[in-house]
């Protein structure tokens, strides 16, 4: 969906994409609006965990302007500057943390003092990236930009599943001046596997039987599977029952895959087998394998943005076939900051296709691009 | 090393093995033993002898290289740069003008009859300059400072250094300093040979103290002919020509423009109507310092901040000549670009006429012939795929109305259901389109270029189609159910899986995909481009397939518009995994794996295997060797699938040739040389690999920065990258105020300069300053001040603040004298570190510039910025006790309500004699009293005081300097907010006096003490005399009994018997006093008398003790002898 520009204002129709158009506008300075949201639907206008991250980007920021209409409809969005520091927000449980950590992922290098959030809520949700897997997968990405881990951290303090959540995150960010230009173009093979899985308020046995299917699958593969069992207890449970699985693999490269799997919400009449879903998530991990890259599919979005930030260098790296999610954040990027990403397939032999005809390869994605030479401008010097 | 001897072709120096030269050289070689000095004779004699003085040089030598060391910058320099600017800067009549013609006369042996605006030569074979002169408003050097890479400073020698040279060095400095070169003309008005020799030692060292010592200064020594000697500007223009840059901090960030050509191309019947109407005009120039981006803002320096509406490339007006062997330039080639001074092609003149002179190059015609020649070419390239699919690709329609079939979804028949529905929102959204078409205001060949980009899609936008629309049938699937066969439900899943992969595989063009049919260099291009690629489509599918297609788009946006946001891959559909886990499957996957086969670089078995093969070994061999390995690895193998695993491997890696070997083995030879075999180091060396891997990095980066676009097509390297700086673009602005055009002069530098992310952006901007040290006046807070801080000069009102110890940011009302101070003001938000200029004004009067002398008020750097500020200045709250109980006490007149009493609960107060306290809680009686404890009892003649902060707003104003907007003669005489002073000068209002601080007669009254009481009890304790002796006191302290005692008088008798008797007690007096001194000489006498009759005695009895003593003992003596 381009975006049509009044006077230098981007406006925007649909709630889709809304977290990547005010991340992008966060960092850009650029204001938007975007019109038109569900405003077909039952329940037209905002949902509650848009509004909540709305407030959470007020928290962050400082002078943000936003305006709603009435039916919550439309909005309009004049960033501030991202100034970080301690920030306490409570995410709605109708979406993970995973949601509104992955904005602060973004924005954190960008703020003026070094971010301290504590965020409560549901740690592990259907629909958004998991605690675990931002940790594991995305946070390795980051410090490929920045070089020196000097206070990033995600420290998993409580647990919640679904629907009522009650799990709390540590993250804590360093800020940068600038980016460094990255050059990643080879991930290795893959030499260990990890993974964790939680029991909340189930019966421990669950996990152990979630842990012999999934590592039941991945040994075939490697020898090198350690899968640690989470069993929470008391108030660290959360407030909802629920079980679930994530698994890393780790290259030579320090590339991290990681896929997760987790029990349907209870109450919802569905029953999951822990032994499925430990072999659902071996074999999503070795799909997420089989797509390769240097990042994990779910990041792509968060490297290319790293990427267009950085300085007035080329950048190169090479990941798998392109999510949606990421197609769209690339034709975002190139809305708000005119930055435009070369992407070549990279095709891969011919003869091992002709092999497996019914298996068709997914193919790599060679992605270079200029930094705009952003500079964290918020941030102070002495 | 190696590689590069084998590319270099040259022909070897043979050197002469016999004959009159060898021997020569021989005997030049032969070391002469005679006079060898004693190192040299016997070199172990001088080895390390001690070490502490050996540890001394060490770390003298690793200081020296330490020092040299400077953090490794990438180098951006494009493979083509833009040319140089350099800029001739002095005060009037210094002879700039003339120096410029000399070096133009010199570089391409033309005489430039005027000499306005930019003027671009070709000097060299690699290098272009743009001479620009600058005149003598403070704007201009500031916008000239801005962007020269070199400035010649020219001074007039017999008058010595003016101020605008000094000025010009600070405002450098500031911005980042350029090369300067110093050039002293009107030697020849000195006609002493001493006094010019000391002269020019004294303005050398000047000009050293103020650039850095050793700077070039030329001395340009008369005018011949109106022309400067041919020999030195020959010198000087070498000079130029070999002249080396470094980079400069805000240039290396910034894409920046000179513009050197101005068109005005609005209707003229538009300005005929309205001569004050906004106009377009197009500006031309090179882009310089980095990439410039599409779609971005700039900064017109005295202008404002415009958006680009329109930005191509154009041919270079002033190419560097073709890469020809060849030692010198050609005459031709020595081509010289000035449209402002009538040179090149172009006069510019206020009526827009051009007249085209000799040698010229009418830019316009030849653009659009070079774009459609490109265009025709491109569309040729960028057929990406075979016609083997393109075949697949095309579809072919049954009747006219229908929809097409493609051969790949022959079966997938519910196109022909849904296809009347689709065509009802197809006409819908069609009208809806031309709607919104008319409404909108851009010119029509950008929206016609929307729409073409919608059609142009279709190839691989239908097929994706296809597979999203899968994806999302699976969740309706049960709605649908009887529509479509069970077959195809089957199959559902797994298509939903493959459409991502499909899609990435089916065109080549994943570009197309992400970013559509993007507007490719320049605009112009891109239509005629397209309308061919449309009718190419036309002759493959048809015009129904477009309809369709962007009609689809059109539901597919429209369903896509408010799905959740979801980043996983499989974002919303869960298609069905693939089973991993199965054999066939396994071995595809299990290379991905440490587990499995590696590639032929990597792994470790082959690279044995590769030395072994180096060796000599049979190829048959390995092949053996490698059966078994693979063998061993999957024992669980079927046999079959061993052989299919084991060709998969073969493929994947090359095998080695002899010269793959031979490289590698040449390779690690050299390395081990370079590490070991090093004949010329015997000394300790420090390790400075980590500078050395920084500095390797940096090259690697620019290397990557330069090499990576190479073989891009143009139009497409420009989208990614930028407009390149060397490239010569044309950039259209809309709604430019008329007076840009109307008074325009080109002897002002229009500087273009490329805003970055945020910086058009408006916020607090906090900086560091300090007031120039030659600025006479102190700088007032809330004045307002001409500040230059990146691209901009504009007006705002600063605050001045001082930071405290615990970060507070302390209002100053003046700025301190010698030390830098915090400023804040309302203005563009500018990244940290960047420099800036204050002035108080940039206007010309001469008036004025004498009576300030240095016009350069403050220099200074930005510190942060935000979006609100924290400047405080302190308060004291003043109160007066209403009543006093022991410790606690009621304050009135501090605050006038309940409220403010509230606010200030629990804040500390304090009386002026020092007793602290706090307040407690308001009274409700009189309104703004409150309760208030002290650790010790206050009294009512106390004062007490709350010492809070009160936060003081910066002022939101800020306004450019406009000062290209001026009409022609008044440039220079820019006028912005005056100062309070300023205006009151002007107006003669006198501030009236406050009454407080003017000094009136002091009177005083004398101090009345009350009258001292004595408890009873303490006078009954009393000694007599210290009782008081009168029971009644008056206020004047004397008893009233001496008040009624009447004064006596005497008669002249009475006197003269008091005087006697006065004169009696006198003598009476003296007589006693005499008396009582004799007595005591007396009776000292006396006791002296007695004292030496005793010592006497005493002297005596001793004498007398001792004879006896004596005695006694001669006695004793003779007893003993006898016995």
């Amino acid at each position: 969906m381009p975006a049509v520009t009044e006077n230098d204002v981007l406006v925007y129709r649909g709630s889709n994409f809304f977290r990547q158009r005010l991340i992008l506008s966060s960092l850009s300075g650029r204001a938007i609006r975007i019109e038109e949201i569900r405003s077909t639907h039952d329940d037209p206008g905002l949902r509650e965990y848009e509004v909540s991250l709305i407030r959470l980007l007020d928290k962050v920021t400082n002078g943000t302007r936003v305006e709603l209409s009435e039916t919550g409809t439309s909005l309009y969005y004049q960033p501030g500057i991202l100034i970080g520091g301690q920030v306490t927000h409570s995410c709605c449980p109708q979406r993970g943390i995973g949601y509104y950590l992955e904005v602060l992922l973004a924005l954190g290098p960008f703020c003026k003092e070094p971010l301290n959030a504590v965020l409560q809520g549901v740690t592990h949700s259907e629909l958004d990236v998991s605690v675990d897997k931002l940790k594991t997968a995305a946070l390795p990405i980051l410090l490929k930009f920045i070089l020196v881990d000097d206070g990033l951290e995600l420290k998993v303090i409580r647990r919640g599943a679904p629907p009522l959540g009650g799990g709390e995150v540590v993250f804590r960010c360093p800020v940068r001046r600038h980016l460094r230009p990255l050059q990643w173009t080879t991930w290795g093979l893959v030499k260990r596997i990890r993974g964790v899985v939680y029991a909340l308020r189930v019966s421990p046995t669950m996990a152990n039987r979630v842990v012999d299917s999934a590592k039941g699958v991945m040994l075939k593969f490697l020898p090198d599977v350690y899968i640690n069992t989470d069993q929470c207890r008391g108030s660290n449970a959360g407030k909802s029952p629920g079980f679930g699985v994530s698994l890393v693999a780790e290259t030579n490269e320090k590339t991290f895959y990681c896929a997760e799997a987790k029990s349907v919400e209870a109450g919802k009449g569905e029953i999951t087998l822990p032994e499925d879903l430990g072999r659902e998530c071996a074999l999503r991990l070795l799909d997420e394998i089989a797509r390769g890259g240097a990042v994990d599919s779910a990041f792509q979005w968060l490297l290319a943005l790293w990427m267009a930030l950085g300085q007035k260098d080329v950048s190169v790296c090479i990941v798998g076939p392109l999510s949606d999610y990421t197609i769209s954040f690339l034709q975002h990027l190139k809305e708000f900051f005119g930055v435009m990403f070369k992407l070549e397939a990279i095709v891969q032999e011919s003869e091992e296709s002709d092999d497996e005809e019914d298996m068709p390869l997914a193919n790599k994605i060679k992605m270079t691009c200029v930094g705009i030479g952003y500079v964290n401008i918020s941030k102070r010097t002495l | 090393m190696a590689d590069e001897s084998a590319f270099d072709k040259k022909k070897a120096h043979r050197a002469k093995q016999a004959g009159r030269k060898a021997e020569k050289k021989k005997k030049k070689k032969q070391i002469d033993t005679s006079n060898l000095s004693a190192r040299q004779r016997n070199p172990k004699a001088f080895a390390i002898q001690s070490a502490v003085r050996a540890e001394r040089q060490f770390r003298r030598r690793e200081d020296v290289i330490a020092k040299k060391q400077h953090i490794p910058q990438v180098d951006k320099t494009p493979l083509e740069p833009p040319p140089i600017i350099v800029a001739v800067v002095g005060p009037p009549r210094v002879g700039k003008t003339t120096l410029i013609n000399n070096l133009i006369k010199s570089f391409i042996k033309t005489n430039v009859t005027s000499t306005n605006g930019p003027i671009t030569i070709v000097t060299s074979k690699k290098r272009r300059i743009t001479l620009i002169e600058c005149n003598n408003d403070i704007n201009s050097m500031i916008d000239i400072a801005k962007c020269a890479d070199l400035v010649l400073l020219l001074c007039d020698a017999s008058f010595g250094f003016e101020m605008e040279i000094f000025e010009f060095l600070n405002i450098c400095q500031v911005h980042g300093m350029p090369k300067i070169m110093g050039v002293l003309t009107h030697l020849d008005m000195i006609k002493n040979a001493k006094t010019l020799k000391t002269t020019k030692k004294t303005l050398k060292h000047r000009f050293w103290t103020e650039v850095y010592s050793g700077a070039k200064l030329f001395y340009l020594s008369g005018i011949i002919h109106g022309e400067y000697l041919r020999n030195e500007i020959k010198n000087l223009a070498r000079f130029i020509s070999v002249m080396k840059f470094r980079p400069l901090s805000w240039r290396s960030t910034h894409a920046y423009i000179l513009a050197d050509r101005m068109e005005d191309v609005t209707n003229q019947e538009i300005i005929r109507k309205d001569p004050k109407v906004n106009r377009d005009i197009i500006l031309y120039g090179y882009v310089r310092g980095v990439p410039l981006m599409k779609e971005t803002m700039v900064h017109i320096a005295g202008v404002g901040d415009m958006k680009v509406s329109e930005l191509s490339y154009l041919p270079d007006p002033c190419p560097l000549p073709s890469s020809e062997k060849k030692r010198h330039l050609m005459e031709r080639e020595r081509q010289i670009y000035a449209p402002f001074s009538g040179v090149g092609g172009i006069v510019y003149d206020k009526d827009a006429v051009y007249i085209e002179l000799k040698g010229s190059h009418s830019h316009k015609q030849e653009d659009e012939e070079t774009n459609e020649k490109k265009a025709l070419l491109k569309n040729v390239v960028e057929t990406t795929e075979t016609i083997d699919e393109q075949m697949q690709e095309s579809g072919f329609k049954l009747f006219s109305g229908g929809a097409v079939i493609y051969p790949d979804m022959l079966k997938d028949d519910e196109y022909l259901q849904q296809k009347s529905k689709d065509r009802d929102e197809s006409s819908e959204d069609s009208s809806s389109e031309d709607d919104e078409k008319s409404d909108s205001d851009h010119d029509s060949g950008i929206e016609q270029n929307e729409i073409k980009t919608g059609k142009n899609q279709l190839p691989w936008d239908n097929g994706s189609n296809n597979e999203e629309e899968s994806g999302e049938e699976t969740n309706s699937e049960k709605e649908d159910e009887e529509d479509f066969g069970i077959k195809w439900k089957e199959k559902m899943n797994e298509k939903a899986t493959d459409a991502y992969f499909e899609r990435q595989n089916t065109s080549g063009n994943i570009m197309k995909l992400v970013y559509g049919e993007f507007e490719i260099g320049n605009k112009t291009k891109d239509k005629i481009d397209e309308s061919e690629d449309d009718s190419d489509e036309e002759e493959i599918g048809g015009l129904f397939k477009k309809v369709t297609a962007t009609q689809k788009k059109k539901q597919k946006e429209k369903e896509r518009l408010d799905t959740d946001e979801c980043s996983f891959f499989y974002s919303l559909d869960k298609p069905l995994l693939r089973d991993w886990t199965s054999e066939s499957n396994k071995q595809h996957l299990i290379n991905y794996f440490v587990t499995g086969k590696r590639s032929a670089d990597e792994d470790a078995s082959e690279l044995l295997k590769l030395d072994d093969a180096s060796d000599g070994d049979d190829e048959e061999v390995y092949g053996d060797f490698e059966d078994f390995e693979t063998g061993e690895k999957h024992v669980t193998n079927e046999n079959s699938e061993d052989i299919n695993t084991l060709e998969a491997g073969n493929k994947r890696k090359a095998e080695p040739t002899k010269s793959e070997i031979l490289d590698k083995k040449l390779k690690l030879k050299a390395k081990f040389d370079s590490e070991y075999d090093n004949p010329d180091d015997h000394r300790i060396k420090g390790d400075h690999s980590y500078y050395e891997n920084l500095k390797a990095e940096a090259l690697k980066q620019s290397e990557l920065n330069k090499s990576v676009f190479e073989n891009l097509d143009n139009g497409l390297r420009i989208e990614v990258e930028g407009f390149r700086p060397g490239l010569y673009v044309r950039m259209m602005f809309k709604n430019m105020p008329s007076e840009f055009v109307t008074n325009f002069d080109s002897t002002y530098p229009i500087l273009i300069g490329a805003l970055n992310m945020a910086e058009q952006n408006i916020g607090f901007v906090s900086c560091k300053v300090k007031k120039h040290r030659w600025y006479k006046k102190i700088l007032k807070t809330n004045d307002p001040l001409i500040i230059s801080l990146g691209w901009r000069r504009f007006q705002t009102l600063p605050i001045y603040s001082k930071i405290e110890d615990d970060l507070k940011c302390r209002y100053l009302k003046y700025t301190p004298e010698h030390v830098t101070c915090n400023m804040h003001f309302y203005g563009p938000v500018t990244p940290q570190n960047t420099g800036l200029l204050a002035l108080q004004t940039v206007n010309n009067n001469h008036n004025e510039i004498k009576q300030l002398g240095f016009r350069i008020a403050a220099t200074g750097s930005v510190n942060e910025i935000n979006k609100s500020t924290q400047i405080v200045k302190k308060l004291k709250l003043v109160g007066t006790p209403l009543k006093i109980y022991k410790k606690t006490a009621f304050i009135k007149d501090m605050f006038t309500s309940t409220l403010e009493v509230a606010k200030f609960e629990g804040a500390k107060v304090k009386t002026v004699s020092g007793i602290r306290g706090q307040i407690k809680k308001a009274l409700n009686k009189p309104e703004g009293a409150f309760r208030a404890t002290f650790e010790d009892k206050i009294l009512m003649s106390d004062i007490i005081f709350c010492r809070t902060w009160f936060k003081v707003d910066v002022t939101k104003f800020y306004a450019p300097v406009v000062n290209l907007l001026l009409p022609l003669g008044a440039k220079n005489a820019w006028q912005g907010m005056k100062t309070k002073g300023q205006l009151k000068r002007e107006r003669n209002v006198k501030s009236e006096a406050n009454t407080d601080s003017m000094y009136t007669e002091v009177n005083r009254e004398p101090k009345v003490f009350k009258p001292l009481v004595i408890p009873k009890q303490l006078q009954k304790g009393l000694p007599y005399r210290f009782k008081p002796k009168n029971k009644s006191t008056t206020l004047s302290g004397k008893p009233k009994t001496q008040l009624d005692r009447v004064a006596v008088i005497k008669n002249p008798y009475e006197q003269k018997v008091t005087n006697v008797m006065k004169m009696l007690k006198m003598n009476f007096d003296k007589k006693t006093e005499q008396q009582k001194a004799a007595t005591a000489e007396r009776l000292k006498a006396h006791k002296k008398q007695l004292e030496d009759e005793e010592w006497r005695r005493i002297k005596r009895q001793k004498e007398l003790k001792k004879k006896i003593c004596r005695h006694l003992s001669k006695m004793g003596n003779k007893k003993k002898t006898q016995m």
